[in-house]
């Protein structure tokens, strides 16, 4: 799959994570203090441009094809049970500044392998103003 | 308004917690009581079953008084798949176990609490009380394979001088 990738255009994104919540701290769950974030690298990802789906009134969706060696580095490195756990608990995915939203992660098989995630992404309406 | 929604929401998930300590929800990496304020929490939080989600919808001021009176509706939704292990076939009796946390935690007496500001530096008691009614439950829904069911309770609070 990294092979594959890499003979597709590929680059990195940066995988926007939230600090683990402070135990028994009101003020977090009350909204008065925000997490600090951490951005790490995804690499080698293929953004899929030419996928974004616009509906009338709606942001844009795009794809992110990620390889499963990066997710399963990170996911180790981030102590995450699981993928899904690493991207459920992700802010985001910033690719070039812009930050987009993950809306669903699929994984993708090859041999009965899991080789590489197919992330579907939203635009936030940050990204949407800067545009 | 923003102190009243803050005394509410610990008043509630206190209550909880009190009467079913291991209904919890991993926020986060921590673990705490499963009651969530919807707009206190990142975008990104993904809808787990079996939590109380806090949304608070309509607001109405009645300016007649020297301090005008705040009504706010806060909606609860909440939601189960039952346990896997018995193939989701208790949703049911899960969703009704969540319906009585729910009532025993608002109606139970006072439906009141003094008001405090959590945004001082340490919680500081208010001079009034925040008050609400007694809960509404609309009619549980499927969706997929889970059953929920939103609720809906009105909170009163007076404004105090110089309180936003």
């Amino acid at each position: 799959m990294d092979v594959l990738l890499r003979g597709s255009s590929a680059r990195s994104a940066m995988l926007r994570i939230p600090a683990p919540a402070t135990p028994g701290d009101a003020a977090e769950q009350l909204g008065l203090a925000t997490p600090q974030f951490q951005d790490v690298e995804l690499a080698p990802v293929v953004f899929r441009t030419n996928a974004a789906k616009t509906a009338d009134g709606k942001a844009a969706r795009r794809e992110l094809l990620v390889s499963a060696t990066a997710v399963e580095v990170l996911t180790g490195l981030q102590n995450f049970a699981s993928a899904a756990d690493l991207f459920a608990s992700a802010f985001g995915i910033l690719v070039d500044d812009a930050l987009l939203a993950i809306i669903s992660a699929t994984e993708l098989e090859a041999g009965g392998q899991v080789c590489g995630y197919r992330l579907t992404l939203r635009e936030t309406a940050a990204t949407a103003v800067l545009q | 308004m923003q102190h009243a929604k803050d005394t509410f929401y610990i008043t509630l998930r206190d209550r909880i917690a009190a009467l079913n300590p291991a209904r919890t929800v991993l926020v986060r990496g921590v673990s705490r009581p499963a009651v969530l304020v919807e707009e206190n929490e990142l975008p990104s939080v993904y809808e787990q079953p079996q939590v109380f989600r806090l949304n608070w919808t309509d607001l109405a001021i009645d300016p007649r008084n020297d301090q005008p009176l705040a009504t706010m509706r806060c909606e609860i939704r909440y939601a189960t798949a039952g346990n896997s292990s018995n193939g989701g076939m208790d949703r049911g009796r899960l969703l009704a176990a969540m319906d009585a946390e729910l009532s025993a935690a608002i109606n139970a007496a006072p439906q009141r609490a003094t008001k405090i500001n959590y945004a001082a530096s340490g919680a500081t008691a208010m001079q009034t009380n925040i008050f609400w009614n007694c809960v509404v439950f609309n009619a549980a829904e499927t969706k997929d394979e889970q059953i929920q069911r939103v609720a809906t309770v009105e909170v009163f609070s007076y404004q105090e001088a110089g309180e936003l």
